[in-house]
């Protein structure tokens, strides 16, 4: 009995040592990935181009023959070569986001810009629209009241008419002044002609009368005196 | 299917009572607040209802913002006019003139501030007021109706000063001249009168339906609506619509409306007129319609346009008439949305 729980507690020993040794390679190789992704963004194998320079310089300064190590060196040569250049290339990229950032900036204070100026443009605008709606009620209402003026008769024919009536008038009226006079005239020239004629009637009748007067005396006297 | 269901079940009485009252309602006058957030109607119940337009514009407005925040029992008779004055609404109805706060409108159980009732000649029967029309400048109220007189009431003293004797049948509409000051009063009798405040006189006074231009005897001569700009006068009803130039006293254009208008104001170059029928009408000073929006009531009866200016962003135009819902123009040229009592 003893000896299977030994067995067994040995066993489960070793499981947990197993699963802790697993843990702990698993979390070296995850740092281990982590870092080379950090290193080696761009999977081209830079991480493993400078591990190979490395190993290569520590063969090289092993190394025995001349020729060997003359290859060796050139090889390390254009491997470091190839290093620097992919250094350049990730210098130039960063450069040239920096500047596109600044591009941007600059572009998105312009937009600002200009979307102020749409808005103060807008309430000029409006105050341009309450304007021209303004005029345009005070030329419909002066159109109005010109179409009812339209109807009245111009003032100038007016005043013509009125002028030439008024001189109708003027001439009439003179005219008939002057048949007045006439009238006049010849109602008292009628007037005195008819007084005279009636005088001369009575001029006539007395003389007449006298006449008769002295006829009937004339007859008196001649039978008168006889005595 | 769900919908089917509900309306299977059978209604309540009180909500075949609350329905019948909606069909039959009609909505008389309109006013808006003076922060312009809110908007008082008024209806034949004699119940004010106050919607709010700040919410029922808003982005987030539900279909409860369209129902009114309040409504309350304001008269006995239907509230046939109403304004309002910088902290007050003004409501009137059946012979008396009510105030109620707009700071306390809101809340549950809002008594009115004062009542008062114009000095009528009889006693027997109480005339109905029609119209009122506030004089900032002189801070009096003016009221007209039934008993075809205009009473002008003091602001501050709640004192009725003079009454104006000249209509023969009871009083429609009013309006404010400006520049004289004037008041202009439209009536049954088919007269439009002029008064001048200062000396409680009459002034001159149109008879509409005398010329031959504008009159249509067979709708008859009551004036429904008046609006004046000072210079110029907009009067309906059983005439024509006319524009009519003071002065001169000569009606200069006839808009070509068959129905008769109940309500017309004039806004910037516009003349906006309502009446039968289910179109706000938009006219050029010229005579030409230049739009005609339909709303939601088979006839219209008041227009309300909100240019209050301490809120722009509830600026709009309401019509309510013959039915209880109140058509919002947030652009004249179609019609929004329509608030509900």
């Amino acid at each position: 009995m003893g000896a299977v729980t030994d067995d067994l507690l040995k066993n489960t020993d070793e499981n947990f040592q197993y699963r802790k040794n697993e843990e702990k390679h698993l979390k070296m190789t995850n740092e281990v990935i982590r870092k080379r992704l950090l290193i080696d963004g761009d999977g081209a194998g830079d991480d493993r181009r400078i591990n190979l320079l490395v190993k290569s310089f520590i063969k090289w300064c092993n190394s025995g023959s001349q020729e060997e190590g003359y290859s060796q060196y050139q090889r390390m040569l254009s491997t470091l070569s190839q290093c620097e250049f992919s250094m350049g290339k990730t210098l130039l990229v960063y450069d040239m986001n920096l500047r596109e950032m600044e591009n941007y900036e600059k572009i998105y204070k312009e937009i600002e810009c200009s979307i102020a100026g749409a808005h103060e443009k807008i309430a000029e605008c409006k105050k341009q629209i309450l304007q021209a709606k303004r005029i345009r009620k005070n030329r419909q209402e002066y159109d109005a009241l010109a179409k009812v003026i339209q109807h009245h008769p111009d003032r100038h024919e007016t005043l013509k008419e009125l002028e030439a009536l008024g001189k109708e008038l003027e001439h009439l009226s003179h005219i008939k002044e002057s048949v007045e006079d006439k009238l006049e005239l010849r109602r008292k020239q009628f007037h005195v002609l008819l007084s005279t004629i009636h005088e001369l009637q009575q001029t006539l009748e007395n003389d007449e009368k006298l006449s008769e007067v002295e006829e009937a005396q004339e007859a008196s006297m001649e039978t008168d005196p006889k005595p | 299917m769900e919908r089917a269901a509900q309306q299977a079940v059978p209604l309540g009485q009180m909500e075949v009572f609350e329905a019948l009252q909606r069909l039959h309602m009609t909505v008389f006058s309109q006013s808006v607040s003076p922060c312009g957030k809110f908007l008082a109607a008024g209806n034949n119940y004699g119940q004010i209802a106050i919607f709010s337009l700040s919410a029922a514009l808003s982005s987030e407005a539900k279909e409860e913002s369209k129902k009114p925040m309040v409504t309350f029992q304001a008269h006995d008779g239907p509230v046939y006019s109403m304004v309002s004055t910088d902290r007050h609404l003004l409501s009137a109805g059946d012979g008396e003139v009510k105030a109620w706060l707009w700071a306390e409108i809101l809340k549950k159980g809002c008594k009115e501030l004062w009542r008062r009732q114009p000095p009528y000649r009889t006693s027997l029967e109480v005339p109905e007021i029609n119209a009122l029309l506030l004089v900032p400048k002189e801070n009096l109220l003016i009221l007209a109706g039934g008993d075809c007189q205009l009473h002008a009431m003091d602001l501050e003293t709640g004192t009725f000063m003079w009454a104006l004797r000249g209509h023969t049948d009871y009083i429609h509409c009013l309006a404010l001249r400006e520049r004289s000051p004037e008041v202009l009063s439209g009536g049954e009798d088919g007269a439009v009168r002029l008064w001048d405040l200062r000396t409680a006189k009459e002034v001159q006074t149109i008879e509409v339906y005398k010329h031959e231009e504008c009159s249509r005897p067979h709708n008859g001569r009551w004036i429904g609506c008046l609006a004046t700009d000072s210079d110029w006068m907009v009067c309906g009803g059983g005439p024509a619509l006319t524009l009519w130039h003071l002065r001169s006293s000569t009606p200069t254009t006839v808009f070509p409306m068959r129905a008769p208008q109940k309500h017309v104001t004039f806004y910037q170059d516009l003349i906006l007129s309502a009446g039968q029928g289910r179109c706000v009408n938009q006219w050029q000073l010229s005579g030409e319609l230049k739009a005609q929006v339909p709303g939601s009531s088979p006839g219209l009866l008041s227009l309300s346009l909100n240019q209050q200016p301490a809120a722009p962003e509830c600026k709009v135009l309401t019509a309510a008439g013959n039915s209880c819902r109140v058509d919002v123009f947030t652009n004249l040229g179609y019609r929004a949305f329509s608030l509900s009592f």
